[in-house]
């Protein structure tokens, strides 16, 4: 009996620089019959094959000729997934006709990759299950990701530092408490030509500035700054609706209602990476939800 | 023919070892018999001996395993003859059983060959399997097992494995054939059951140590004895209830109190142990076969088919489908309504049930408005579907009993909460963790401030 596959807790910036685990690379030989799933694998060693995605649904459309197939983009603090749904996902493609751009929404799905040429790979998710969720939950997926994806990221950063390789890599790393899943990964990650270190630097900093602007959420709420920020929204709100509104004259109204315009830029970005509005043109401001 | 099937033997040598004892060869020249080509008869005869080579210890011993190596000391054998109805007019078979131990622990085996040696001795056995039988695990060596005795083994000799072994509640395993423990009891409760025509008293509670819960039955009379009391069991025997170990006491275990100046030596009291317990990974959930009382939270990746209002046998309670019941044929179904869920942590996932109430709490509707639900609505999955678009995606934690199938790991809750809002608590710290990096400005508002000029 095939075990459900877990689903895995990744940022697009990890997930879209995963490739494909050759099956003569995986750890057990006995799970190479037609019947073993797809298998991904991260520049940090990560395999996987389903995920679990909560993040701003910003783009949709759909690109079927002769029967449907939505394309939709959902974006993290860290990047945006590529997500499709086709005639054999016919929940999600009922979904994604009708759900509202923008909104939070929470999505599993089976990773795919597409290689159109030798080096140009396209990673995307065949969506499976799709709901509308809201912040709390997106936040909480955030916080959940980043944690898993630290424990990775210093997993990774220990057997690079380690210097070991194969066999005794395996050893150091299972002796460490490290799962032997991951660990089986790392030591693909470090036999393939990836960057190393140097991705791992990327999505750090990554992670740190979308942690931020979370934190910046929890830290305002309790200082007087909150309150300004609660008037540029409700402002921001009362102007623009879900129309959206002219950053310009957005930033004079709010000049003119004695709130400087550092604040309302820092407040506005504070948004933006939060994924609670988004710019639908250059220069127009829009509420999610 | 034979040129033919030479090289198939060789290879099957190879991977299998000796074909003749084990009956393999016989195997492999049935298949061939009934003219099954060579190769393909050689793939069926590796799928089913070959699997990858095991060798088991007693804790390892879990339900329905087959096809492994063991290697354990005879602790007690004793022989039985068998004579089933329909061979009544031949010989009877002989079943030795006995116990068998390595340094994990004890277990009871059955075997239809006579073995190679008696108690005391060290016998390994290839292609050794597990049966239930009375709810217990136990090893049994069959007509294709190999059983061979070792002369010099590293084993602990027969005395230090006859002491019955000190065990930590997680430590304790199906296969346990006698266990001694300290533990606290947390639940204690008294039922009345008929054993061999007599009325008799059973108690039944949970157990507990610093490193978890398990469910004991006695079946003598504890004296002095009630919740939080801390108390030695020597000599338990461990069953399987619901799939999940159980410490019984009986009249050969031996059951005391444990004082307090011991008791302040132990790495637990009655406080420390009655506390609710800290959510565990998924992961840590499928490392094992059963977990008893243990509190998990992740997302509801998936609500699956068979949610929502259900109709049950008014006699035995069983799903009926079109009020047509299994057992009792055609019958007035009683609605109820449950709900079946994938919990998936990112570490692992595991298929949840929640009986009515609960479902009822998480859906956030009672029986009564999903059947005003279902009757209003031509679909007849309208309640399945309402429950999976309230559901999908979102987070709870879950606090009950799991245990582990050919199907995944199975948990039945018997609570369910949103998870604590700690959301800030965990960024100060992964922060921390992530470090400060040189080459990125560390303070807040000059990010803030660059990305708003851009935006200008």
């Amino acid at each position: 009996m095939l075990k459900r596959e877990v689903a895995k807790r990744v940022f697009a910036r990890e997930f879209e620089a995963c490739r494909e685990l050759e099956k003569s690379e995986r750890p057990d030989s006995e799970a190479t019959d037609s019947k073993t799933p797809n298998l991904l694998i991260s520049p940090l060693g990560l395999i996987l094959n389903r995920v679990f995605v909560v993040g701003v649904v910003t783009e949709l459309d759909n690109i079927g000729t002769q029967s449907e197939m939505w394309k939709a983009r959902i974006v993290d603090p860290t990047g945006a997934f590529t997500v499709y749904a086709g005639q054999y996902q016919p929940e999600a493609l009922i979904f994604f006709s009708t759900v509202q751009v923008p909104s939070f929404i929470a999505l599993t799905g089976k990773a795919r990759t597409y290689e159109p040429e030798p080096g140009s790979v396209f990673v995307s998710i065949r969506a499976e299950e799709v709901n509308v969720v809201d912040e709390e939950i997106r936040n909480r997926w955030i916080v959940d990701t980043a944690e898993q994806t630290v424990e990775r990221l210093e997993a990774f950063s220990d057997a690079l530092a380690s210097g070991y390789h194969g066999e005794e890599l395996r050893e150091y790393l299972l002796g460490r408490g490290i799962s032997s899943e991951l660990t089986e990964g790392i030591a693909i990650a470090l036999q393939r030509e990836y960057s190393r270190g140097e991705f791992a630097k990327i999505l750090r900093t990554s992670i740190r500035e979308g942690l931020k602007t979370l934190d910046l959420d929890s830290e305002n709420s309790t200082s007087a700054k909150a309150d300004q920020k609660e008037f540029v929204l409700e402002l921001l709100k009362e102007m623009g609706g879900s129309k959206g509104v002219d950053y310009a004259a957005f930033i004079d109204s709010a000049a003119s209602r004695g709130i400087p315009e550092q604040v309302v830029e820092e407040v506005i970005h504070a948004l933006l990476a939060g994924g609670q509005c988004y710019e639908p043109k250059i220069g127009i401001i829009r509420l999610v939800g | 023919m034979d040129e033919k099937i030479a090289p198939h033997l060789e290879e099957l040598t190879r991977a299998l070892g000796d074909l003749e004892k084990t009956g393999i060869r016989a195997e492999f020249e049935k298949l061939i018999a009934f003219r099954v080509p060579p190769d393909i008869a050689k793939e069926s005869i590796l799928r089913k001996f070959g699997e990858k080579k095991r060798i088991l210890k007693v804790k390892d011993l879990s339900a329905n395993l087959k096809n492994f190596e063991f290697t354990g000391r005879i602790l007690d054998l004793g022989e039985k003859s068998i004579r089933s109805q329909a061979e009544a007019q031949e010989k009877p078979s002989r079943l030795y059983t006995g116990v068998l131990a390595d340094e994990t622990g004890s277990v009871q085996f059955s075997s239809w060959k006579e073995l190679p040696g008696s108690i005391g001795d060290v016998i390994n056995v290839k292609n050794a399997y597990v049966r239930i039988w009375q709810n217990r695990i136990r090893l049994s060596i069959g007509e294709q097992s190999l059983v061979s005795k070792i002369s010099d083994s590293l084993l602990p000799s027969l005395s230090e494995l006859s002491a019955s072994q000190k065990k930590k509640l997680i430590d304790i395993r199906a296969a346990d054939f006698s266990v001694d423990t300290v533990a606290c009891i947390l639940q204690l409760s008294y039922r009345e059951v008929l054993v061999k025509g007599r009325q008799s008293r059973v108690i039944s509670g949970v157990l507990a140590d610093e490193t978890g819960r398990l469910p004991f039955t006695s079946w003598i009379e504890l004296d002095g004895i009630d919740i939080g009391s801390i108390i030695r069991i020597d000599g338990a025997q461990v069953r399987i209830f619901r799939g999940m170990p159980s410490v019984n006491i009986l009249s050969s275990t031996k059951v005391s109190s444990v004082g307090p100046e011991e008791a302040e030596k132990l790495a637990f009291t009655f406080e420390s142990v009655a506390k609710d317990p800290v959510p565990i990974k998924i992961e840590e959930i499928d490392s094992r076969d059963s977990m008893f009382d243990v509190s998990v939270a992740g997302n509801l990746v998936s609500v699956r088919p068979g949610s929502g209002i259900i109709s049950r046998c008014p006699e035995c309670s069983r799903v009926i489908q079109k009020g047509n019941c299994r057992v009792h044929g055609k019958v007035e179904g009683i609605w109820d309504m449950r709900i079946k869920a994938v919990l998936d942590d990112g570490t692992g996932s595991m298929s949840v049930t929640f009986p009515r109430e609960l479902a009822e709490t998480i859906y956030g509707k009672t029986l009564e408005e999903a059947e005003q639900l279902m009757f209003s609505d031509v679909s007849k999955d309208a309640v399945y579907e309402d429950i999976k678009r309230f559901l999908t995606g979102r987070y709870l934690a879950i606090r009950g009993n799991s245990s582990k199938s050919e199907f995944g790991i199975s948990f039945v809750a018997e609570s369910a909460w949103l998870p604590e809002e700690d959301i800030a608590v965990r960024i100060v710290e992964l922060l921390r963790r992530l470090g400060s990096d040189e080459e990125d400005g560390s303070d807040k508002s000059s990010q803030v401030s660059r990305g708003g000029i851009e935006l200008a």
